[in-house]
């Protein structure tokens, strides 16, 4: 049998293609990245599928590149090396909402849409990355780090133990998953590390390239009761930084972020061509959103005191914060927000970053929130340099734990029809990310060309983080062309 | 000389001569036994060895030259930071270089940003204080303040604190490690730059070879730098007071607390556990085993038996005392709040506040761990591992029993299930099973129970701190994974290929159970011949 | 002995056998009382292990070594000898050990000496050469024993015959005469007749310190007999080194317990505190000094008073009958500071290290004799607690401490007093 018809025995004919227009859609995302040319696509089912697929994968030295979700934004998914695309999309199950535990599993193609609406019948949430796509994959973007907007739980990391197949094809467990039969088992999968080494870790921002996911176990929170919004125009970013290390380290909040008027009229826009443009205008130029929240049993006892505190610290120390529940001139806006916060982005319009143009690529990185004001200026400075239009940058400051550190996000939107559009923002994209790195950047996700940036400077981490594949992935099929791979 | 006149002399070029030493005196010291964590005990007796070198660097640069002379010369070697863990940080085999970190205890902050960066010479209550300091605080793990903080951080790291702080795993920030072979693998942000503040990448995350849950003793190389996330406190201080040995630090009660309370059952416990969780309230919650009690109220050990002897299996399974700590973030009403939410969860569950007093030695700078040696001279945790609430609970459970046949010559404890805590508000639980027994008397039985746990773990499914180098690896590895240990045993290779750092480890209990006599019954396991060394 | 019969009797490592077995290297010996952790500077008391950095130096280390020794795995060795007396015993590892734990760590180091001279192989030879001084001139320094009254100065007059006792000791009388100076007027300001010892000898210290039991214990019998003869109800000290060997080391040597002695051991400290409480002495006049105090071991940690003991370990290392255990915890510690506390004028300032977690001047128990680097390095480790907190001042109840800091102090040219607290209290009356 050859290894087409290998292929096709496992999954299906119909869960199988070679046809290049079928296969046209894996080639390319929403990313710059050039288009790829996978040789097949398959679709398993379950599991024991995605096995025999590797082992076909492995036999005939073929990449393999897994795709969880149905859309993509980072060039990761798109074949540098042809092969197969390994199309998990199919294997969507929810096993099991675990209330006692606060857990849930899932399988690798479960999409946001569909397992924050199973969870809310449920009575549970999880916590969100900034309005994502609801047709991602919830367990990919876990596992490549998606930065959550809640900056109050101590302990992050929300995945617990999960399911691979190696690239030689074996099924392993990990964590506490890992013991024999479960989840028959008194184990349920709540501690991610171990057994023997942290596999957890190696497979997390590593681009498909360690090995394939199927399913995991992820916290759930309970929902909050009720909820305050505290929505404030930021002129000074400086001082708002200040700001959010006085209050986020005293734990005051739920979700907590900035966002410039240009994303902010981007996701609040109900008709972008009638609206965009003026609520950009007159949208202050950093709106701070502060989510206060109450839970079960006397949430208004909650919110109290976190609202006494954070008006005493405004009185006292901030007296320029001015916090209002809606955004100025546009009632009713702090509920949306908050709504929309709480969902992944309505699958009925297209997706936030792409609504202005149609186009819209991320440069995002980790920073000490402190330093993010200078990356700004940096950023707005370079844009101007390569004629990108000004006020057209959207940037998004994400802190983190207690404010410990923050996501600093440039979306820089462009027609992706107009080729000098895509030119410019593919150059200020390159040239703002090596010029935000060698002033200290730190890129953990490096999708594309920024992969090489990244680890030229950290030789001495792709050194063992090559040898370390070398060991999962002998004939390097997984995703070849990612990362140092 | 123990190690070749030209590795010593090599050696002696990195530190300098008052730094390195193979005077037998001086080795002598650092014989792991005959008292300690787990000494005593077969695998101590069996598998270790008084170093034939001990050498002492300063800086990163003078590890990695002295695991690359190692290399050069064949010199099997073992990191030792303050030796606390017991026989698995010590020698295993002769001629074997110890190379003890005291020396390398520099410390920074950045309060700011909420983390401390040392090197493994530094221990917890010295990083604890400055944390305090600093209006913040970290987990002083089990073993207590004395632990070094990196040791602890890559082995262990939990206490009932871990209620809102979690897996120490997620503690771990930029990290230096010196692999088996000499290479220096900068991790995290310390991989592209000089601030450590960030633990994770770029990509994938290479901190998976530094802990598997509970550590590899030491055995795939030697952090030397490790940056520990610190989580915000409170401002007041906590302030110690007293004269030893009744030293503890008074709480500023109104914004830190610890209420003790007597529950109806282990259910209404657990159920209190959630009900709190739900309420995101605490800082910390535990139960406490009545043994714990007499501990604390003896003034010696005589004292701990007369009030331990007063106790039947009866007493100790209704016996239902629930600890929980609160702290006060954000302000003082913030006490109020979360004290009035308690006391209401508690009332509802049938449970009773007692009195309890304002101060604490145990935790935030765990100042009595030695304590636990007072009954009987010897102790050793059989497992420690968190899961869910919904395993530790029935994981303490199925100890106890077991521990019924192997009682004498452990010590007595009428059926005590042990710890179990909340972790991570909720998502996690955590079980801890602690065993004593008289090391002046026959203690063979103890060394068939350590091994029985392990497949009393595997017959019942049930998740275990003791993998990796804890048990026999040949035992636990097809069972959990399945076959983790031969992609542990693969990185090894990789990474040591002349096997020189902590041999046997990650072998040893394999090896242990080879050498001991009295062991060779209990293997019921296949596994091919243990190296010890190249 | 692991099991069964047992006396803490310090001529025989074999009663320490337990103790040296179960320690667990949680270096509670070497650092500060966890509890009390300053943070990176000034976290630990063990002035040895702190020096020589390698376990062998700290109690933790030389618990195994004792093991092996009595296991016969050991020579004995330069190194060993080193090991063995590079050390004060100045107690913090015996008070950080018990804080949890019940072992003797103090008594097992004191038997490691008494072992290695029974052995033939210490002390060390400069203990030898001070010993011979005891022997010949009774006092340490080989001084002509006539001298030894020399300081009384001239308008003190000792009584025939008193109720207290004061026992001068060679320091006070021979190289630091202030301390006896400002003694013995403080007794006369206080109204308080005192006589000296007719014929007074070396209290031996170094004797007993070093591990010469035999030699200690005859001049124990002698000195403690010709207390008994002046029919004193009190003794009176003004060096700590010389308290703690009356008052523990005495009754240890010959197997009695400190109340049996027939007299009371008191520090200056303990009298002068009684003193102004019965209204006695008034410490009226201001003493303009910002100071600090340090808490001399022997007064401190190592203060308790002996209680021989004898009988059996059993099941679980149980001890019966039932051991009061010394663990520091009734020390003299704050009776000096509130002396100082009440002379007006003085502001005292705590070092980081206080009371029990005191960090040892290095002087004593024969170190400085064989080890100077060592005390010196001690004592000026102390000394930055001192700069640390910005003391103009530093106290102590100790002659040994007195000297070896003064000494240190000359040499760096701080600009620091070192006074003895008889001085400090004298110029408050």
């Amino acid at each position: 049998m050859n290894r087409r018809d290998k292929l096709v025995a496992i999954v299906g004919a119909e869960n199988f293609s070679d046809d290049p227009a079928a296969l046209e859609s894996y080639a390319k995302d929403f990313s710059l990245q050039p288009a790829g040319a996978p040789e097949y696509a398959v679709k398993p089912k379950d599991t024991a599928e995605v096995q025999k697929v590797i082992k076909v994968a492995n036999d005939h030295s073929l990449p393999v590149v897994q795709v969880s979700s149905w859309v993509h934004f980072h060039g990761a998914t798109i074949p540098k090396k042809g092969g197969i695309i390994l199309d998990l999309t199919r294997m969507n199950r929810i096993f099991e909402v675990d209330e006692f535990n606060k857990r849930v599993r899932f399988e690798a193609g479960v999409t946001w849409e569909q397992l924050t609406s199973h969870l809310e019948k449920k009575g549970f949430r999880i916590m969100m990355p900034l309005l994502p796509h609801p047709q991602r994959s919830v367990l990919t973007d876990h596992l490549e780090r998606e930065v959550i907007t809640n900056t109050v739980y101590d302990y992050g990391e929300p995945l617990q133990s999960m399911e691979v197949v190696w690239p030689n094809g074996e099924v392993f467990r990990t964590g506490s998953a890992s013991v024999t039969g479960y989840p028959d088992s008194p184990s349920k999968g709540g501690n991610p590390a171990g057994p023997g080494i942290d596999f957890y870790r190696f497979l997390q921002m590593a681009q498909g390239t360690m090995g394939v996911v199927t399913w995991t176990n992820l916290k759930t929170e309970f929902p909050t009761q009720k909820d305050k919004m505290f929505i404030a125009t930021v002129k000074d970013l400086n001082m708002a930084m200040e700001f959010l290390y006085r209050i986020l380290r005293i734990r005051i909040g739920q979700e907590c972020l900035l966002l410039n008027n240009t994303d902010l009229a981007a996701i609040m826009a109900t008709d972008m061509k009638k609206e965009f443009a003026s609520l950009r205008a007159s949208l202050p130029g950093w709106t701070l959103i502060l989510v206060i929240s109450g839970h079960f049993r006397d949430p208004d006892g909650k919110i109290r005191y976190e609202e006494k505190a954070l008006n005493e610290i405004i009185k006292k120390e901030f007296p320029e914060i001015s916090f209002s529940d809606n955004l100025p001139g546009l009632p009713g806006s702090g509920q949306k927000l908050l709504g929309m916060l709480r969902q992944p982005w309505p699958k009925e319009i297209t997706y936030w970053k792409n609504r202005y143009k149609g186009g819209g690529h991320s440069l995002f990185f980790i920073t000490k929130p402190t330093l993010a004001p200078k990356f700004i200026d940096k950023m707005e400075s370079l844009a101007s340099r390569y004629g990108y239009p000004e006020g057209d940058l959207g940037i998004y400051i994400q802190p983190i734990e207690h404010n410990r550190a923050c996501q600093l996000e440039f979306n820089l939107f462009y027609d992706p029809t107009s080729r000098p559009e895509v030119e410019r923002v593919r150059t200020l994209a390159s040239e703002g990310a090596k010029t935000l790195f060698d002033q200290g950047a730190l890129f953990t996700r490096p999708y594309g060309e920024l992969a090489k940036l990244v680890y030229d400077r950290a030789d001495g981490y792709a050194a063992i983080l090559k040898r370390v594949k070398k060991l999962f992935d002998p004939k390097n099929i997984m995703n070849p062309g990612n990362l140092c791979f | 000389m123990a190690i070749s006149k030209e590795a010593y002399q090599a050696l002696e070029a990195i530190v300098g001569k008052e730094y390195i030493s193979s005077d037998p005196v001086i080795c002598e010291g650092y014989r792991s036994g005959p008292g300690g964590y787990e000494c005593g005990l077969g695998y101590e007796r069996v598998m270790t060895k008084i170093p034939g070198c001990v050498i002492m660097p300063r800086t990163t640069a003078e590890v990695q030259k002295i695991v690359k002379a190692c290399n050069r010369y064949k010199v099997p070697y073992v990191p030792y930071s303050t030796g606390w863990y017991g026989p698995r940080s010590h020698c295993h085999v002769d001629d074997e270089l110890l190379v003890d970190l005291k020396r390398m205890d520099d410390f920074e902050i950045d309060e700011k940003h909420l983390y401390a960066t040392v090197q493994s010479g530094v221990i917890y209550s010295q990083l604890q204080e400055e944390a305090m300091k600093r209006g913040c605080y970290i987990i002083v793990g089990g073993g207590g303040s004395q632990c070094s903080a990196i040791a602890n951080m890559l082995g262990d790291g939990w206490s009932p604190l871990s209620y809102r702080i979690g897996l120490p795993h997620r503690r771990i920030l930029g990290t230096e490690l010196v692999l088996p072979d000499g290479e220096l693998v900068k991790m995290g942000s310390l991989a592209t730059g000089e601030d450590d503040f960030w633990g994770e990448g770029p990509g994938p995350d290479l901190r998976g070879l530094l802990r598997g849950f509970t550590g590899l003793r030491g055995c795939l190389g030697i952090v030397t730098k490790m940056a520990i996330k610190l989580l915000p406190f409170q401002p007041e201080r906590l302030v110690p007071t007293g004269i030893s040995p009744h030293t503890t630090l008074e709480l500023p009660v109104k914004r830190v607390k610890w209420i003790n309370f007597t529950m109806p059952s282990k259910d209404s416990m657990k159920k209190a556990m959630f009900e709190m969780a739900k309420a995101e309230i605490g800082g910390g919650a535990t139960k406490v085993p009545i043994f714990w009690r007499a501990i604390a109220k003896a003034n010696c050990k005589e004292e701990f038996w007369d009030i331990w002897s007063q106790e039947n299996e009866e007493s100790i399974a209704s016996f239902h005392l629930l600890r929980v700590l609160l702290i006060a973030f954000t302000s003082e009403e913030q006490m109020d709040y979360e004290e009035k939410i308690l006391n209401e969860i508690i009332t509802e569950l049938g449970g009773e506040a007692r009195r309890t007093r304002p101060s604490d030695e145990s935790w935030f700078k765990n100042a009595d761990s030695a304590g636990m040696w007072l009954m009987c001279g010897s102790y050793v945790s059989v497992d420690y591992v968190i899961e869910t609430l919904e395993h530790s609970i029935p994981h303490g459970e199925n100890y106890a029993e077991l521990k019924k046949k192997f009682t004498p010559p452990l010590m007595p404890d009428y059926g005590d299930p042990g710890w179990f805590q909340s972790f991570e508000l909720g998502h996690q639980g955590y079980s801890e099973f602690l065993v004593y027994w008289d090391p002046d008397v026959d203690t063979d039985g103890v060394d068939f129970f350590y091994l029985e746990t392990s497949k009393e773990n595997i017959r019942k499914r049930f998740y275990t701190s003791l993998l990796g180098p804890h048990q026999p690896l040949y035992l636990t590895g097809p069972a959990y994974g399945p076959n983790y240990h031969t992609w542990l045993l693969k990185v090894k290779d990789e990474f040591d290929p002349y096997f020189l750092c902590h041999p046997p480890v990650p072998l040893a209990h394999d090896a242990f159970v080879e050498k001991a006599e009295w062991m060779r019954p209990m293997k019921d396991w296949e596994s091919p011949e243990i190296k010890h060394s190249s | 002995m692991l099991k069964g019969k047992l006396k803490l009797d310090v001529t025989n490592l074999d009663n320490f056998e337990y103790d040296m077995s179960k320690c667990i290297k949680c270096k509670g010996c070497t650092w500060v009382d966890h509890i009390y952790m300053p943070g990176m500077t000034f976290s630990t008391r063990c002035p040895s292990a702190t020096r020589y950095l390698f376990d062998s130096y700290g109690a933790y280390g030389k618990m195994r070594i004792g093991t092996a020794m009595l296991e016969g795995r050991m020579d004995y060795s330069d190194e060993l000898l080193k090991i063995l007396y590079a050390c004060t015993l100045c107690g913090a590892c015996d008070v950080g050990c018990k804080r949890n734990l019940d072992l003797e760590i103090e008594l097992t180091l004191e038997a490691l000496r008494i072992k290695a001279v029974k052995d033939g192989k210490g002390p060390m030879p400069q203990h030898k050469k001070l010993a011979q001084n005891i022997a010949e001139k009774h006092n340490r320094f080989g001084s002509p024993h006539a001298n030894r009254n020399n300081w009384l100065p001239k308008d003190v007059k000792p009584a025939e015959k008193a109720d207290v006792l004061y026992f001068v000791g060679c320091s006070a009388a021979y190289t630091s005469p202030e301390i006896a100076q400002a003694t013995a007027k403080i007794l006369k300001a206080s109204g308080t007749p005192f006589m000296l010892m007719p014929d007074e000898w070396c209290c031996g210290n170094i004797l007993y310190s070093v591990g010469m039991f035999d030699e200690a214990q005859a001049l124990a019998k002698r000195n403690v007999e010709e207390v008994r003869k002046t029919g004193a109800k009190t003794l009176l000290l003004s060096c700590a080194e010389g308290y703690r060997m009356w008052k523990v080391d005495y009754p240890k040597l010959l197997d009695i317990a400190t109340d049996d002695l027939g007299f009371k051991v008191v520090h200056l400290v303990e009298f002068v505190d009684e003193l102004i409480k019965k209204k006695a002495l008034k410490l009226k006049k201001k003493v303009d000094l910002k100071l600090t105090y340090h808490d001399s071991c022997s007064l401190s940690r190592l203060s308790e008073p002996w209680t021989p003991w004898e009988g059996e370990r059993g099941e679980w290392g149980m001890v019966s009958p039932r051991l009061e255990r010394r663990r520091g915890e009734n020390g003299v510690y704050q009776t000096p500071r509130d002396i100082l506390q009440a002379i007006p004028g003085v502001e005292l300032v705590e070092m980081i290290r206080m009371k029990e977690n005191a960090f040892c001047c290095g002087a004593g128990r024969g170190t400085k004799e064989a080890f100077p680097d060592f005390a010196s390095w001690a004592a000026k480790e102390r000394l930055e607690e001192v700069k640390a907190i910005r003391a103009k001042a530093i106290v102590s109840t100790c002659p040994w401490c007195k000297e070896n800091f003064t000494q240190v102090l000359s040499k760096e040219g701080e600009n620091v007093k070192v006074l003895d607290i008889s001085e400090i209290i004298l110029a408050a009356i």
